[in-house]
């Protein structure tokens, strides 16, 4: 377990651990991505005022106890059992036989979504009443005060947060080795098998995680950066008169 | 009559406890309208039960004859006639000054951007605050994210204006230059109706003071009568608190 061995070993098998990472990238970007979509969407119905009509309240209520069963069902089992219970339950129940790399991004997916929408959900309660009240006043319906005024705020504020779940999620996806995605685990298992060494390929695989998550920090911190815009503006035209100094100090006397 | 709004028999509970009783109050057009009283009086529940930020619990409120509490009235599009400037400014604050006056003309009156950024940059001439267009609010002092308000309101060119303590959250310095852009408004015939604690300016601009006590509307009239020569005893002994 030498360093040359380490290095004959990356370039013997380097397509193998490549692919890997790349799988692991895919499904979690993607997973991530529907993942916010659904928690958002989550999200802001779980945000909605109690409507004046009864059918209405009636409604949104049965749709706010879907949603609360979701979300406590999917954050409350591990993904690796979900993994089984979907990829093989649906192959039995429904006779689908799901495609593996479209099964890991659905679980991944649907996963994200879980905690996405409890994020969101804080996101959307930390906000001040008064943008509520504002947007309100001036005759904004949910919607419209969601999409132009809370949101972009929500999604600056979870921003963060959404960053760990996509780090999570790169590191998670291991676990959807069990219905045979090859993700890097998976790889770095099969490298493991077929040189009988165990400790190197998984070094190799930990250095590659390392990697993927360490950029998306990166990343997400720029945009983070990005979405706050310059700390200064710019005046237009002339500044206001309260700024100017008298122009004509003979006046005075 | 050039009646506005007709507020009738309002009331409103919070749980068990009623903060507003029996209220009857109309708002003519032009009129200046300032609602002075001590903290907990109801004077600004009663502003936001007129723009329904408050469900009133019970009464009528009617604008131009139709009864806005009725449960088929359009509340937004009720809402987009009256403009409302909060103690708390709140600006939207994923906006510049320029957008927080925009959006609402966009997305509410749907007016084209071109339309839109013309009246913003008027009325945010009007507050004086033209050169600030790309401020964001947290970039802002105080009085100037209140005169962005109040553009934002005017932008919308609302029947009424309503004023929630305009000036109660801003440091001393800044109170005169809020309350400068309220009076040049209130000269242009503005329909205006100010919940306010600055009694100089109530004896001032206002064509009608009403003054409010434990959720009831004491007494009303011009601000010669209501400063100079109130009937009520409550109303005297108000007075004599804040004016002494």
């Amino acid at each position: 377990m030498s360093i040359e061995y380490i290095i004959s070993m990356i370039t013997n098998n380097w397509p193998m651990f490549l692919r890997g990472a790349g799988m692991t990238l895919l499904i979690s970007i993607i997973g991530t991505i529907f993942g916010a979509i659904i928690g958002l969407l989550a999200g802001v119905i779980r945000t909605i005022p109690k409507p004046e009509r009864k059918i209405k309240r009636v409604l949104l209520k049965i749709v706010n106890l879907i949603l609360s069963a979701y979300i406590e069902f999917f954050r409350g089992t591990p993904m690796i059992v979900q993994a089984m219970v979907i990829f093989y339950g649906s192959a039995l129940a429904f006779g689908i036989d799901m495609d593996r790399t479209t099964a890991a991004i659905f679980i991944v997916s649907i996963n994200t979504g879980a905690y996405m929408a409890e994020i969101v959900r804080g996101g959307v309660i930390s906000i001040d009443k008064g943008q509520f009240e504002a947007a309100q006043a001036i005759g904004m319906n949910h919607v419209q005060t969601m999409w132009s005024v809370v949101l972009p705020q929500v999604i600056r504020n979870i921003l963060p947060a959404t960053g760990n779940q996509f780090i999570i999620n790169i590191k998670d996806t291991s676990v959807l080795n069990v219905i045979g995605v090859t993700e890097l685990y998976f790889q770095a298992k099969t490298v493991a098998g077929i040189s009988f060494k165990y400790f190197e390929p998984f070094f190799i695989a930990c250095i590659l995680y390392f990697v993927m998550t360490f950029t998306v920090t990166l990343i997400l911190r720029y945009i983070e950066r990005r979405l706050d815009g310059p700390e200064n503006y710019s005046m237009i035209g002339q500044p206001p008169p309260q700024l100017m100094l008298p122009k004509n100090k003979a006046n005075i006397d | 009559m050039g009646n506005v709004i007709e507020v009738q028999h309002l009331s409103k509970s919070f749980g068990n406890h009623e903060v507003l009783r029996d209220i009857d109050f109309s708002v003519n057009k032009g009129e200046v309208i300032c609602i002075i009283g001590s903290s907990g009086s109801g004077k600004s529940t009663l502003l936001r039960c007129i723009n329904l930020l408050e469900k009133p619990s019970g009464g009528q409120i009617i604008y131009h004859g139709e009864n806005i509490l009725d449960e088929k009235h359009d509340i937004h599009a009720y809402r987009k006639k009256l403009g409302m400037v909060f103690q708390q400014f709140n600006l939207f604050n994923n906006h510049n000054a320029l957008n927080n006056c925009m959006v609402g003309q966009v997305k509410v009156l749907k007016r084209s951007k071109e339309d839109a950024e013309k009246i913003a940059l008027k009325y945010l001439k009007v507050v004086g605050m033209d050169h600030y267009v790309n401020a964001k609010p947290k970039q802002l002092s105080g009085g100037q994210k209140q005169r962005v308000a109040i553009a934002r309101a005017l932008s919308m060119e609302p029947d009424v204006m309503l004023f929630d303590e305009p000036t109660s959250a801003l440091d001393p310095e800044m109170v005169g230059e809020v309350l400068k852009v309220m009076k040049e408004l209130a000269s242009t015939g503005l329909t205006m109706l100010i919940v306010t604690h600055e009694m100089e300016f109530a004896k001032e601009v206002a064509d009608r003071v009403v003054f409010m006590d434990k959720g009831v509307i004491a007494e009303e009239g011009s601000p010669e009568q209501i400063f100079n020569n109130p009937r009520e005893e409550r109303t005297k002994a108000f007075l004599k608190r804040t004016l002494s």
